[in-house]
């Protein structure tokens, strides 16, 4: 049999969301669609009024979307990053996780590029940055390094989802068309399962360095500038842990949806709540680590331009942000993840929202004190972003949100034949086991258990 | 002797051969391989550059502050410029202005400094350093550096990212948060106005330096604070006051070697 068995009556649930859409769903979309639209009317009333309708200005002349571009490329690690390095070490229990992780990294780094967008001057003229690139920018480095890891993430995600799109059409979903298309002919032979093991490989290898580069050169944004406290030899692998830290975040916060309203709790267990949870203190840690090596040296170097940027994080202006941040990405979410029984399903989401918040605050806290508090600032300026900025922050949110949910309707999101293959070996493995130990048990066995 | 003089002929030719093998693979690095005529650099002055100008300018602190509420070289430069004259700390744009002397010279802010210049407002404006950090990170080569030192800006490229005003340590870039134009209240012809979403500042008076003009602000000075001049002449009067006087420049230790100096007279 060139196709392989394709076990209708199980993993039914994993169809489901595809094949029917509850009251839900529609809900949801709405909710989601209604704030996009939101942030479209925002951007469209900028883009005719100028960016004088942000709270920008001479001074803190970058804000909210310079904010939101780091902080979507974050959490773009969560993906495509952790599902590669599971992949290579081969950790099984990452089988349930992969999919949803890697879609995150695709498709929020379209909203880190827009987030980009949305700040230029004259966003007509965005073409130039190809026709009259100068690579000495560091602007340059990142669009070179996330339109990379962009095809290469986009790729990846892609590969693996070919066999359950062969699924889908071999079970006559429809739109039949696009999944006669994507499916690209795969029919399940064992030629084509080694080439595409192969290429996920590949891809996964490649995809590591990628993604390390992308956060590094983020960062290079700000670190190549004079700039007190952006001038930072730390901020290549600071703000790498930090995109870590978020992804691993956002990514359990996902889970824990695709959980609940997908009813998938036989596949998505504690497990895998607990082994990202603890992967999360362990970036946690990570994070207090390279914070306090920041802001440590800055403080007993004592140089009057840095200390200015200091101060209103510490006891200024920007305080509250501060220590809201230091309080939702380290005293909340570090003892949550800390203890054995708190470190639950639940639990771990909550630590998770708290992360991702802030990690918003850690990268609005990086971007605007400095500007404020430039060497010759004529007097500190404030900063307060509009509704305007507020609006694009929640519709560039919304959209992620519902372009996932959408995805989610029209491709598994658990991959499905990575779980059944991983069945199989784990069926054949224990008869192998049961047969060395008892030759005359292993007949027996093989019948007894599930194909 | 003679060895010397081998050793430095090695030496020289080598370095003549290493610089004209990397200097066409750094200009690739430096100015994009896309390089093309832009707005900006039709503003070349025909004849006078090159390596004999290195366009700077010399400012006397305590003359220029002796004058209180004196706005005439500013005045001067942004009717030339058709800079806005947009009356609010977050959307202002200035090519040149004043700022206290200890904010302009924070190593020089201590104690006991001297009485007459404690408080006073100086001069200040795009430096046109020798090694300007905006210009290293735009990325359309919207702003540039020209032979003759002068760091000029393409309002027609600019793409409105504001990276240079990142760069820039001085503060001497504006943004146009909105349509300038309302705001300019009487346009020159001679100088192009900016649309909205575009960065811009001091460009030494390119177009009046090819004219042969001082730019705007030296001429309009009325207690000829400012003095304009090639750092290349050995016998210009930029030369001699610099030679003359104890002169400090803005941030010195940042070494983007700015092109404007200061210097109290006697």
């Amino acid at each position: 049999m060139a196709t392989r068995d394709l076990h209708m009556e199980e993993d039914e649930i994993l169809f489901k969301p595809i094949e029917s859409s509850g009251k839900n769903f529609y809900l949801t979309a709405s909710i989601l669609g209604v704030l996009v639209i939101l942030g479209v009317i925002a951007y469209i009333y900028q883009y005719r009024n100028g960016l004088a309708v942000t709270g920008l200005s001479r001074q803190v002349f970058w804000g909210v979307y310079i904010t939101n571009f780091v902080f979507f490329i974050g959490i773009s690690h969560a993906g495509t990053l952790i599902s590669a390095i599971l992949r290579i070490v081969k950790a099984e229990w990452r089988l349930p996780v992969t999919r949803a992780a890697e879609l995150i990294t695709v498709l929020v780094l379209l909203f880190g590029v827009g987030s980009i967008i949305i700040d230029l001057g004259r966003p007509d003229r965005m073409f130039n940055l190809v026709r009259h690139a100068q690579f000495g920018s560091p602007l340059l480095w990142d669009v070179t390094s996330v339109a990379i890891y962009f095809t290469a993430s986009s790729f990846f995600l892609y590969i693996a989802l070919i066999p359950d799109i062969a699924l889908l059409r071999d079970r006559g979903n429809s739109p039949k068309w696009l999944y006669q298309i994507l499916s690209a002919g795969f029919t399940g032979t064992a030629k084509q399962l080694r080439v595409l093991d192969i290429l996920i490989l590949i891809m996964a290898i490649a995809v590591i360095p990628i993604a390390v580069s992308v956060h590094t050169v983020v960062s290079f944004v700000f670190a190549m500038t004079i700039q007190p406290m952006w001038h930072s030899a730390i901020f290549g692998p600071y703000f790498v842990v930090g995109a870590i830290f978020s992804g691993v975040a956002a990514l359990i916060i996902a889970m824990y949806l695709i959980r609940k309203f997908y009813n998938l709790g036989d596949y998505l267990k504690h497990k895998q709540f607990n082994n990202l949870g603890l992967l999360l203190l362990v970036m946690a840690c990570f994070w207090f680590y390279f914070t306090l090596a920041e802001y440590l040296t800055t403080f007993y170097g004592n140089e009057p331009a840095q200390m200015t940027v200091f101060w209103s994080k510490f006891t200024g202006e920007f305080a509250p942000l501060f220590w809201a941040m230091f309080i939702f990405c380290f005293v909340i979410p570090f003892p949550i993840l800390a203890i054995n029984r708190t470190r639950t399903i639940l639990g771990t989401t909550i630590a998770s929202i708290s992360v991702v918040i802030g990690m918003w605050l850690e990268r609005y806290v990086i971007v605007v004190p400095t500007l404020t508090a430039q060497r010759l600032a004529s007097d500190l300026p404030t900063y307060m972003p509009t509704w305007v900025e507020w609006s694009i922050l929640a519709g560039s949110a919304a959209f992620f949100c519902l372009l996932y949910v959408l995805f989610s309707k029209f491709f598994p999101i658990i991959a499905i034949w990575e779980i059944r293959e991983d069945r199989e070996k784990k069926r054949e493995e224990i008869i192998e086991y049961v047969r060395e130990r008892l030759p005359e048990k292993g007949e027996e066995l093989e019948e007894v258990l599930p194909e | 002797m003679e060895t010397n003089r081998r050793v430095f002929l090695k030496v020289a030719g080598l370095a003549t051969l290493g610089f004209m093998v990397t200097k066409p693979a750094l200009d690739v690095f430096a100015r994009g391989q896309f390089g093309e005529a832009s707005v900006g650099e039709a503003l070349d002055p025909p004849h006078e550059v090159g390596t004999t100008t290195k366009w700077g300018m010399a400012v006397n602190l305590t003359a220029c502050s002796e004058k209180d509420g004196c706005t005439a070289c500013t005045d001067a430069c942004h009717d030339y410029h058709n800079v806005p004259d947009i009356d609010n700390k977050e959307e202002e744009i200035k090519w040149i202005w004043t700022a206290p002397y200890e904010k302009v010279f924070p190593e020089h802010g201590n104690e006991f400094i001297e009485d007459d210049l404690r408080g006073s407002e100086v001069m200040v404006l795009c430096n046109h350093c020798e090694h300007p950090p905006c210009i290293k990170v735009c990325p359309t080569r919207a702003t540039w550096k020209r032979e003759d030192g002068i760091v000029m800006m393409d309002f027609h490229r600019c793409i409105g990212c504001r990276y240079c005003m990142a760069g820039c340590p001085y503060g001497a870039r504006s943004f146009n948060w909105k349509d300038p134009r309302p705001f300019i209240k009487e346009t020159n012809p001679d100088f192009p106005t900016r649309t909205r979403g575009v960065v811009e500042k001091c460009n030494f008076c390119a177009k009046r330096l090819s004219k042969g003009l001082q730019p705007a602000c030296v001429e309009a000075c009325p207690e000829k604070a400012l003095t304009f001049g090639n750092l290349l002449d050995d016998h210009s009067e930029l030369r001699e006051i610099l030679a003359t006087h104890t002169i400090v420049r803005r941030l010195p230790e940042l070494g983007t070697e700015p092109n404007v100096y200061y210097y109290k007279a006697d």
